[in-house]
């Protein structure tokens, strides 16, 4: 299997500031993984150099075969964050010009694109001005103009901010669909469920630095379950199940009882020890979702538990969502 | 390649094929022409003629017998042709018309009601006036009263010989005050006109003009003065005034040797300045609306970058010879196309394409810089002052196309384009040498200038954030 990317050592610094370091990444043609970390964190700097809009200082980077990123630009398709696309200009015309910078012939191309906006849901839009459109309907338009040229090697950044739920499900179809004409995708976000739910494979990216790349499965493998949730009836004892050997601390969230497992203890025993004491309405094991993972890794490098609030803080308001702020505690 | 010119294709339409574009390109030239041609037609309605008659009362007694003389049908007429024919000179003269239509010109002139040639207002109809010659000792307040009858537009059809004016000389406006004592000051008092409100100036001009001359008449023939002798020795001395240039002699055409460079300049200035500001207008907005992201993902910043130049450039270039076929079809229409060799055309052109490169590059740097066109101001300074430099020496280089200075100044560069374009269209010729060495400048100063550019472009294009200063912009060019 042949790598679609290959980056070796890769190193960026934008004057003092060291944006990539000793970047090492292998992505194997046709799989889709998940690009993750929170911004400033070198996901950008890293995606564009991929897609040779910038150039790195030192390190080797393989793109679809080619040693120089330049000559694959033509088979890369990228859907940037934001919507990028000329207000004034009209929609087929905006669709063909990327086409034909793209390196379509002129020739089908207009069919080309008028067949894809029907796809999209959008066929009576070749007319109309891009800002005449809505933002769902913008980034579909979006979509179109990167995957119009049948690319090898697809790079979402953030695609399905600010979708609806019916066209957050049809962008994910279209994904889909690319993925098994055997295209290369990477994407890039900061909501993990999403890579989560969609990626088989992770790459989280941190201050410059790779600090995960792992298949999902391995990710699980890795960390294991660290918690029991359930929901107990009756009058509950908390001493009952805090005083119980393996068990690190007891915290109640609402109805529920989360019990935190100490280091290297077995949690189907810890399991089997709490439905023993105390009856209860549900009981489960708790696998440490992507977020967490990731927020272990990143406050894993803060020493005291200051730190680590400062860098909880930090990673919410530059748009990592955490679990508490899932589920709204 | 083909990517820089499906770039340069695009920035060319989404300027041009615009409402505003059109609009703004056909709006001044369709103004100027109903400003110069339709609406000289419409106020070109003749002013109404004048039909009346004009009292004087002499009290010198010396002078009525000129002044009715002045005022018969025959001496208005004489008049009348000798002004047609003062204005159809000056064109040929300070204007440089061709001697052709020229000739066209003093045929109509021979027609003193018109047409006229360009440029000249309309006359009215020949004025039907007399002199009334009244009693020396008339009385000045009687003989006022019937002006107050008359409104300066009555028709000769109407028969009415309304009096339009009353003219009272004293004795000693003719003789004047201090002479008979011999003192080395002899003073004249004024004469009196009294005229009806809406008399037309030209009339009154005349008339002022006859009494003057009448008067001195009188004087000279009081003297003992033989008057057309007089007269003839005052004769304004006109000049015959040849410039002497290898070719030959030839008249020289004061007022076309400034205005056509001007123009020319002009026409640079605007097609240069208005295309790039288109450039750096788009830059910002693509840079603003992300889509430069898109862009970069398709092309290199170089293609980008060259592409966009060169559509603009096309526009300037649309602007150009729009204004300037413009500029040329007026010439033809009067004839003065001897004036432009066909070699200034071709160096003009050649020169708006290194003046455009020029700025063009700036712009386009400047553009990528930032993110918003306010942010653009405080950078676009220094570039306005190159613009307006031009404009500035304009003067001083047309009054010596060849002095130290205007050589000096045509291998300045980022100037010394509007300045050798000056030179080139006025009418005294230039070291030819300077032509292609001025042109060498430029490009070297559009290699050297695209080459910075292309260092901005390319690592402002990506940056969002803090717009930079001066200093950042050479950092940057440093850098990549």
């Amino acid at each position: 299997m042949n790598n679609a990317i290959s980056l070796n050592k890769i190193n960026k610094s934008f004057g003092s500031k060291r944006a990539v370091i000793d970047l090492d990444l292998a992505i194997p043609e046709g799989s889709m993984i998940g690009l993750i970390g929170p911004n400033g964190a070198g996901k950008t700097t890293s995606i564009r150099m991929i897609m040779s809009i910038i150039f790195a200082d030192s390190g080797s980077i393989q793109v679809l075969g080619k040693d120089s990123a330049i000559e694959s630009k033509d088979r890369i398709g990228y859907l940037p964050e934001e919507r990028g696309l000329y207000k004034k200009m009209k929609v087929g015309d905006f669709l063909k010009y990327i086409g034909r910078l793209k390196g379509i012939d002129g020739a089908g191309l207009e069919k080309t694109v008028r067949d894809w906006l029907e796809r999209v849901g959008l066929p009576d839009c070749y007319r109309k001005k891009c800002e005449e459109l809505s933002k769902g309907m913008q980034q579909k338009v979006q979509f179109i103009a990167s995957v119009i040229h049948e690319p090898d090697l697809l790079i979402l950044d953030e695609p399905f901010s600010g979708l609806d739920p019916v066209n957050s499900r049809l962008l994910r179809g279209l994904v889909d669909e690319q993925h098994q004409r055997g295209c290369t995708l990477i994407f890039s976000t900061h909501q993990m469920s999403q890579a989560e739910a969609l990626c088989d494979r992770v790459v989280m990216i941190h201050q410059g630095q790779k600090v995960l790349d792992n298949t999902l499965d391995e990710i699980s493998a890795r960390y294991t379950p660290r918690e029991v949730r359930f929901e107990p009836v009756g009058d509950f004892v908390e001493s009952n199940v805090s005083n119980l050997a393996g068990i690190d601390r007891v915290e109640r969230h609402n109805g529920t009882v989360w019990a935190h497992l100490s280091k290297g203890v077995q949690c189907e025993h810890v399991l089997r020890q709490i439905a023993a004491t105390t009856p209860v309405r549900k009981i489960e094991v708790v696998r440490p979702t992507l977020e967490d993972v990731f927020i272990g890794i990143v406050a894993g490098s803060a020493k005291t538990e200051e730190e680590r609030a400062e860098l909880l803080a930090l990673m919410r308001s530059t748009g990592v969502k955490t679990s508490s702020d899932v589920s709204g505690d | 390649m083909t990517k820089i010119f499906t770039i340069a294709w695009r920035e060319f339409l989404a300027t041009v094929a615009t409402k505003g574009f059109i609009i703004a390109l056909f709006l001044p030239p369709m103004l100027m022409a109903i400003a110069l041609i339709a609406l000289p037609l419409l106020l070109n309605k003749k002013p109404p003629s004048v039909a009346g008659h004009i009292a004087l009362i002499d009290q010198s007694g010396v002078v009525a017998s000129r002044l009715e003389e002045a005022f018969t049908a025959e001496k208005l007429r004489q008049r009348r042709e000798a002004k047609v024919q003062a204005a159809v000179d000056q064109g040929t003269q300070a204007m440089g018309m061709d001697p052709k239509i020229a000739e066209e010109a003093k045929k109509a002139a021979g027609s003193v009601t018109g047409p006229f040639p360009p440029g000249m207002p309309a006359m009215p109809e020949l004025p039907s006036l007399r002199m009334q010659v009244l009693a020396a000792d008339a009385n000045v307040e009687t003989e006022k009263q019937p002006i107050l009858r008359a409104t300066g537009r009555e028709q000769a059809s109407d028969e009415s010989d309304a009096r339009l004016a009353l003219l009272v000389l004293a004795k000693e406006t003719v003789t004047g005050i201090g002479a008979p004592t011999g003192s080395a000051e002899v003073t004249y008092p004024k004469y009196e006109l009294f005229v009806a409100p809406r008399l037309d100036p030209e009339v009154q001009g005349d008339i002022r003009e006859q009494v003057a001359k009448a008067i001195v008449d009188a004087r000279l023939d009081g003297a003992g003065l033989d008057v057309d002798k007089v007269r003839g020795l005052f004769s304004r001395p006109e000049s015959s005034t040849m410039a002497v240039t290898k070719e030959g002699e030839r008249k020289t055409n004061q007022v076309a040797a400034l205005l056509i460079p001007g123009g020319f300049m002009i026409l640079l200035w605007i097609s240069i300045f208005t295309a790039g500001q288109y450039l750096l207008a788009g830059t910002i907005e693509e840079k603003g609306s992300r889509v430069m992201e898109v862009l970069l993902s398709a092309a290199s910043p170089m293609e980008l970058m060259i592409g966009k130049i060169l559509g603009k450039g096309a526009v300037g270039a649309v602007i150009l010879l729009l204004y300037g076929g413009v500029g040329m079809g007026t010439l033809v229409v009067f004839a003065m196309t001897h004036l432009i060799a066909w070699q200034t055309l071709l160096f003009t052109l050649v020169y708006f394409v290194i003046a455009y490169a020029t700025i063009a590059c700036i712009m386009a740097a400047i553009g990528a810089a930032v993110t918003e066109v306010t942010e653009a101001q405080s950078l676009l300074g220094p570039v306005m002052m190159i613009l307006v430099i031009p404009m500035m020496l304009w003067m001083p280089i047309m009054r010596n196309p060849n002095s130290g200075f205007a050589q000096v100044c045509s291998f300045v560069p980022l100037i010394n384009p509007f300045i050798m374009v000056l030179r080139i269209s006025g009418s005294e010729p230039i070291p030819i040498w300077q032509i292609p060495a001025s042109m060498i400048v430029g490009i070297l100063t559009v290699v050297v200038l695209a080459w910075m550019s292309a260092k901005v472009f390319r690592i402002g294009v990506l940056m969002y954030g803090k717009p930079p200063n001066f200093r950042t912009l050479i950092k940057w060019v440093r850098m990549a």
